[in-house]
């Protein structure tokens, strides 16, 4: 398929957003997301499955494997118009995001054509199994057993911080599978049907009383001999490939969710007077200075990204976002002001107080961001490690 | 938006950090000054070739711009390149200035300098009054004074100058008067300013490249505890904050030139792309230079008591950060300018006003 020219696409998307976010699907627009995911999670599985037969899942996948091949600038195109529209948040971004481009580099043919048209469909959900209580920033220390046994492997432990594990079909589990090898050794990636008995899945309640996160328990689930990603043993490999793959696309239409919400707060600050208070005003121009600085800083990584091997680029930006989202979050209730002290009468809460309080999530989850430092110091700067 | 080098760009890169490697000098000296100008061509970037230039533009004087300054090399080139790229663009509709001065300017043989914090009243074809701050204005032939909205180009000869000793060594001002000096129109002034910020940017963030590149050296081999301090988080971590900073700086420079050079190309002169200059130049002015001076306090620190003495580089990238930073104005101003260019303030703001915990409003 010849690519299309930028504009072109451009209005495709844009066209085809205002076409169908509409009837059942209008809604939806704006929700979902962090701190807001439990909201309309069928009909967003709907949406899903829309977005994949009108071919919007993928793409940037090889044409082989059922994608459509585009470029960067494309998908880039596509998460700014979806975000602009104020589509609903993915919830097959997992499988598409993190599981997919993982067998598109370490699967088996069999296994992308087994697992991949789901994705691209939207029919399949993902979610991931790799934290765990005690291994959060130290992942490698994945306790979860996984032991082959009459040709099936048999999975005991607990993964955390687990999303979307309730709605998922699948899930893509770090467990140990050689207990008495060195601890990056010895860990598999394995694919695991999700609705088994062995496994029961516990929503965790956060600070925001809402519930995104989960906890996974698998007591004697089971997951076939051949559904593992790479060899067994070589399961660390296959997990820093997957959290490497972010290479920053869909950055671009975080930062558009982040526009929206800075002009959120823009437009309260203007309706209240905030915007008059000198310390206010000059935090709501930093905030955009802010935006700015992350756009180009995004852009630029994308320039290099085609060629070079993937780099510290998703740790800068994690660095830079992740602290100007908690800003903005905290800007946003003091544009409220006092207002922002009073929720409704079931702790329902206003946009400026979920983005405050759940925007502290934001420099924990993905890789704390000490341990993002940890990595730009490491594998950015050559600096030596820490001796343990 | 194209974020990295062509290969004419790459390549005048890898000259200019050559030369500049080999023959960076602790004070200005004309005969680098020479040398920059013919062997390497630099001065011609910036002009027309209808005007003796080479006719690149804001790209390629911007790679000059970032390779001197990661050495600090002492020379008025930045201001110099910023006078003839603003006369340059003004070129159309104030024809005499560009035809005076591009043509020296282009071959190095004289050098312009930038008043643009002028307090001075216009009277027909002459100019009064005074400016404090005028960056390599002792040796110039050309003085373009900001006088309200408008740009003037004004002989040296024609004005009172006194050279200044300054805080950053390798940058040269000089006070300037100037009673009834002839003076010809020569374009708008926020040009000229939008075009020296968004060059002060670039050497910013390239300098402030240089001086983490530095500090990383130093964290790799400096030794204390019987191992390299650059294994100890508690700097480990600073180092990658400053990484990141850095980035940044140089995403956003490089973005500012990048629409400076569309903003002043020959074939496109949009009212979008001078829109978004508006309040991208000052944006990268202001994260610039403080992520530059950020890096460089850092730079001392991480450097410890070495990183103190006059003997180390450190303390010139410091005073250069902070002049660079005093000279773009109060970080106030410059949001204030940012937000009205963006619509995010009203047109008259109250932000300009010092900053202070006011209550937030109910």
């Amino acid at each position: 398929m010849p690519v299309p020219d930028e504009d072109t696409f451009r209005n495709d998307v844009r066209g085809w957003l205002a076409a169908n976010l509409t009837g059942d699907f209008a809604p939806l627009v704006g929700s979902g997301g962090p701190g807001r995911e439990h909201e309309f999670v069928q009909e967003r599985m709907a949406w899903e499955r829309r977005l994949g037969a009108a071919g919007w899942i993928g793409l940037g996948w090889p044409e082989s494997d059922g994608g459509r091949g585009l470029p960067w600038q494309h998908q880039v195109i596509f998460y700014e118009e979806y975000a602009r529209a104020g589509a609903p948040a993915r919830v097959g971004h997992i499988g598409e995001q993190l599981l997919g481009p993982t067998l598109l580099m370490f699967g088996t043919a069999g296994q992308r054509a087994r697992f991949l048209p789901g994705i691209l469909a939207g029919t399949q959900l993902w979610c991931q199994g790799y934290s765990e209580p005690g291994a959060g920033s130290d992942l490698a220390a994945v306790s979860t057993r996984a032991r082959l046994d009459g040709g099936q492997w048999h999975l005991d432990g607990q993964k955390v911080w687990t999303s979307l594990a309730q709605f998922a079909d699948w899930c893509f589990v770090l467990a140990r599978t050689e207990p008495a090898a060195d601890r990056h050794r010895g860990l598999t990636c394995l694919l695991v049907p999700m609705r088994q008995p062995g496994i029961e899945i516990r929503p965790i309640v956060q600070l925001t009383g809402t519930s995104e996160f989960n906890e996974v328990f698998f007591d004697d689930a089971r997951a076939a001999a051949a559904d593992i990603v790479g060899a067994p043993g070589d399961g660390w490999r296959v997990a820093m490939g997957t959290l490497a793959v972010e290479r920053g696309v869909s950055t671009f239409g975080q930062q558009m969710g982040f526009q929206r919400e800075f002009e959120a707060v823009l437009a309260t600050a203007r309706a209240n007077g905030a915007i008059d208070d000198p310390d206010l005003g000059a935090r709501i121009v930093e905030a955009w200075v802010g935006l700015q600085v992350m756009r180009y800083t995004a852009m630029a990584t994308l320039g290099r990204a085609a060629t070079d091997v993937p780099g510290t680029e998703a740790n800068i930006s994690k660095l830079l976002w992740a602290p100007w989202h908690q800003r903005l979050g905290e800007l946003a209730v003091d544009v409220a002001g006092a207002a922002a002290t009073i929720t409704g009468p079931r702790y329902e809460l206003d946009n400026a107080q979920r983005l405050f309080l759940y925007t502290r999530a934001d420099t924990i989850y993905g890789g704390s961001n000490e341990i993002q430092r940890n990595v730009i110091a490491e594998r950015g700067l050559g600096l030596p490690r820490e001796p343990h | 938006m194209e974020f990295t080098d062509c290969v004419e760009q790459a390549d005048l890169r890898s000259v200019v950090r050559a030369f500049a490697a080999r023959h960076a000098p602790p004070d200005y000296d004309q005969k680098i000054w020479e040398r920059l100008s013919t062997e390497l061509g630099l001065t011609a970037l910036a002009v027309p070739e209808g005007f003796g230039g080479a006719g690149a533009g804001p790209a390629e004087v911007a790679v000059a711009v970032e390779e001197l300054g990661r050495v600090l090399l002492p020379s008025p080139y930045l201001s110099s390149a910023a006078a003839a790229l603003a006369l340059a663009r003004a070129a159309a509709d104030c024809p005499e200035p560009a035809e005076r001065y591009l043509p020296g300017l282009a071959a190095g043989s004289m050098t312009g300098a930038l008043a643009l914090d002028a307090d001075v009243t216009v009277d027909g074809d002459t100019i009064t009054g005074v400016a404090g701050n005028v960056v390599d204005g002792a040796m110039a032939g050309l003085l373009l004074v900001r006088a309200g909205d408008d740009l003037v180009a004004v002989a040296a000869t024609e004005a009172a100058v006194e050279p200044l000793a300054t805080l950053d060594q390798t940058r040269g001002q000089a006070a300037i008067r100037l009673n009834r000096a002839r003076a010809v129109p020569a374009g708008s002034a926020a040009s000229a300013v939008a075009l020296h910020r968004v060059l002060l940017a670039a050497e910013c963030a390239a300098a402030a490249e240089y001086c983490l590149e530095v500090t990383v050296d130093y964290l790799k081999t400096r030794r204390q505890f019987g191992r390299p301090i650059g294994s100890f988080q508690a700097l480990r971590h600073r180092a990658a904050d400053l990484a990141v900073a850095v980035s940044s700086a140089r995403a956003t420079a490089r973005a500012a030139v990048r629409t400076a050079a569309i903003n002043t190309g020959a074939n496109t002169t949009g009212d979008s792309d001078s829109a978004a200059l508006a309040a991208l130049a000052p944006l990268a002015a202001l994260h610039c230079s403080r992520t530059f001076l950020q890096v460089t306090g850092e730079m001392i620190q991480l450097h410890g008591g070495i990183g103190f003495t006059w003997e180390h580089e450190a303390h010139r990238y410091f005073k250069r950060a902070k002049s660079s930073q005093l000279l773009l104005g109060p970080a106030s101003a410059l949001r204030a300018e940012i937000g009205r260019a963006a619509g995010l303030l009203p047109a008259d703001p109250p932000v300009t006003a010092t900053l202070g915990w006011g209550p937030a409003p109910r």
